[in-house]
């Protein structure tokens, strides 16, 4: 997804100067989406007589996906546009691991030789608000554990107090 | 005449049942609450809030959504008013004159007239629905699937032309979007497609998770990236909450067009809340006497935008309730919740279920007027909401988020999923790409294909059908049009100017 971002000074290789690096990474990046569509749903039984086959949408959009993808692309290439934003990386890092964690603790997981078994909503909501707190580079610690405990404390109130829907609390219960 | 008041009665009495009453207040002060934090919008709001309303009853729970809904929509504008950012993007306008009102210490009337501008539009817009509801029911025996699909194609060309930025990229998000919808099983013959025999993926991308990840976390990282200072919170007291009889006078004007242009654009598909304040804003700048004063706390640029979103959200029920056809995101978040209680969107909901039908428009006029009577009160609570800083409120957004995805499915993939989108979203905002084409086309992706291979088969295979059906060519004629007059260089730099604006 972020290919497109590398390269935004335009690369050695074109013969082009890109004008507008976000139009023509952006369409390049909509291509190579179309590609892998395309290139998955490749096996699927396409149109039978009148009826359309399972593959046949797929192919008909990601087909059109490619023309219109080029077209934006082409754009870059002919028209003056802004350069690619700078990319953060803290705040989407962090924000991602929350919830990447959020979901390996709430059911546990079991990657080959990595396994971890279900942790609960209580140990799984304070780790995800305390991982997701580095994201910004105005964290406190007092204020951010006292805010972690308080908002894990109001979700197990509202959803298994009060919406009583089913949800482990603790690795053991 | 009589058939609409008896209809209206029966929607009131089930609306009046102490029980929905509940609901519906409830609905509309959690939907303030979410809708008033900086950085979450309508579609993110109601998203967090689905959850919650799993265990009622359906009629119970579709009104306390649409409760959420106009909640959320009303605290946006709270929020824009008292802060220099707005909750959502249906505020955008209305932070223009609305904190410009509040810097000069006109906060409360500001407020105030959008609040009263929302509720008479939400009492017009009822009506009506009300009034549509039945003939609109009949013309959907008249479509067959070759005209269902040209209107959701029209719809799709709609959200096209009306998105900000270029037309061409709109239509790639478009596709993405469609492409994105596809992935999972097939309708018919059950194969899976484009699922990387990921066993999770075979039940399709979660609507929920795609709409999450767009719009709540990647809006969450956004915001990351910018500097927290620039929030500017109106620290006066707000004081004189009623306005004047000359602000009553000023914007009655405004809120009358704005709710007739507002009730126009959410019945079409693809327009929706956000168009319709852009719009009404655009329009009453054009036909002021003095346009200097917009952008400088002119009342009427307060009042024709807050009625106009109202307006416009409520009637984007009448498509989805007439036709099953979901006209924007928050709908499409409203048939996930009616499929989740059994319910199939369409014409047979009025026939089969009118207890639920009238209920649920009884319920949006009640709605309106809790707003009125909870929020002028409350403005104080929302005030110190506002205080919360984002370092502390946005790691309780992603985990109210990470809990609610999961616990739509018990599926912890859902949650992943709706990480990678947000991630995507990100990614789409640094190369200028919209994503509210992408989502609707997501949402209605399904149904077009379906209405598409029906038609074809209907048809023998014959393309022709969608432009020889009378009401089918009318369709594609009119989203024709649009495309062609969206492109043309003139109009291009038109709307350029009405966005800038």
């Amino acid at each position: 997804m972020v290919e497109g971002a590398k390269t935004s000074h335009s690369g050695g290789g074109f013969r082009f100067k890109v004008r507008g690096p976000r139009d023509f990474y952006g369409g390049l990046a909509l291509i190579g989406l179309a590609i892998i569509a395309i290139w998955t749903s490749g096996d699927l039984p396409g149109i039978h007589g009148f009826a359309f086959g399972p593959g046949t949408a797929p192919r008909l959009f990601a087909g059109l996906l490619a023309v219109v993808g080029a077209l934006v692309a082409l754009t870059g290439l002919l028209v003056d546009g802004p350069p690619i934003e700078r990319y953060a990386i803290r705040g989407p890092a962090w924000v991602l691991l929350a919830i990447i964690t959020f979901a390996g603790m709430i059911r546990g997981f079991n990657l080959g030789s990595i396994s971890i078994p279900s942790l609960g909503l209580v140990m799984s909501t304070f780790a995800a608000f305390i991982i997701s707190i580095f994201g910004s580079t105005e964290m406190r610690w007092v204020e951010s554990l006292i805010a972690a405990v308080v908002m894990t404390a109001f979700c197990v109130g509202l959803f298994v107090y009060l919406l009583q829907l089913p949800f482990q609390l603790w690795p053991w219960i | 005449m009589s058939e609409l008041l008896a209809n209206l009665a029966l929607g009131f009495s089930v609306a009046a049942n102490p029980h929905n009453i509940g609901f519906c207040l409830l609905g509309a002060l959690v939907g303030t609450l979410v809708g008033v934090l900086p950085g979450i919008g309508t579609v993110a709001t109601v998203a967090m809030l689905l959850p919650i309303t799993f265990g009622l009853p359906p009629v119970g729970a579709l009104i306390m959504l649409a409760g959420i809904y106009y909640g959320a929509q009303y605290g946006g504008s709270t929020t824009s008013i008292l802060v220099n950012i707005p909750g959502e993007a249906t505020s955008v306008i209305t932070c223009l004159d609305g904190h410009q009102m509040a810097r000069q210490g006109r906060a409360g009337a500001a407020l105030s007239i959008a609040a009263i501008g929302s509720f008479f539009a939400g009492c017009v817009s009822t009506v009506l629905v009300a009034a549509l509801g039945v003939p609109l029911t009949s013309l959907a025996l008249l479509f067959g699937p070759a005209e269902y699909f040209s209107l959701m194609l029209l719809g799709l060309i709609f959200a096209v032309v009306l998105a900000k930025g270029s037309v061409l990229k709109s239509v790639a998000m478009v596709l993405t979007g469609l492409l994105l919808s596809m992935v999972g099983s097939d309708l018919e013959t059950g194969a899976g497609r484009m699922t990387f025999d990921i066993a999770e993926l075979s039940d399709g991308i979660g609507f929920t998770n795609v709409a999450m990840g767009l719009f709540g976390f990647a809006e969450i990282i956004r915001n990351l990236e910018m500097s927290q200072e620039s929030r500017d919170i109106v620290k006066a007291k707000i004081s004189g909450l009623m306005p004047t009889r000359q602000d009553l006078i000023d914007s009655s004007g405004a809120i009358a067009r704005g709710t007739i242009l507002g009730s126009i654009l959410g019945i079409l598909p693809g327009g929706g809340a956000v168009v319709a304040s852009f719009a009404a804003y655009t329009f009453e700048k054009r036909i002021s006497k003095n346009p200097e004063r917009f952008g400088h706390g002119a009342i009427q640029g307060v009042a024709a935008p807050e009625s106009a979103n109202n307006a416009a959200a409520q009637t984007s029920f009448i498509p989805l309730l007439t036709l099953g056809i979901p006209p924007n995101a928050v709908m499409a978040l409203m048939v996930g919740a009616m499929t989740i209680h059994g319910i199939v969107p369409g014409p047979q909901v009025m026939t089969k279920q009118p207890e639920l039908f009238w209920g649920m428009i009884a319920s949006m006029w009640l709605g309106n007027l809790m707003l009125i009577i909870i929020n002028l009160p409350l403005v104080g609570v929302w005030v110190s909401l506002l205080r919360v800083p984002y370092r502390l409120l946005y790691p309780s957004i992603i985990v109210f988020c990470c809990i609610g995805i999961y616990s739509i499915n018990n599926s912890p993939t859902d949650v992943v999923i709706a990480a990678i989108f947000g991630l995507f979203g990100y990614w789409l905002n640094k190369h200028e790409f919209e994503p509210a084409p992408l989502v609707l086309a997501f949402v209605l992706g399904p149904l077009m294909e379906e209405n598409l291979r029906r038609a074809m088969l209907i048809a023998r295979g014959d393309v022709t059908v969608f432009v020889t059906r009378p009401i089918s060519a009318g369709l594609i004629a009119v989203a024709v049009g649009l495309l062609v007059i969206a492109a043309l260089p003139m109009m291009r730099k038109r709307r350029e100017e009405v966005f800038v604006e």
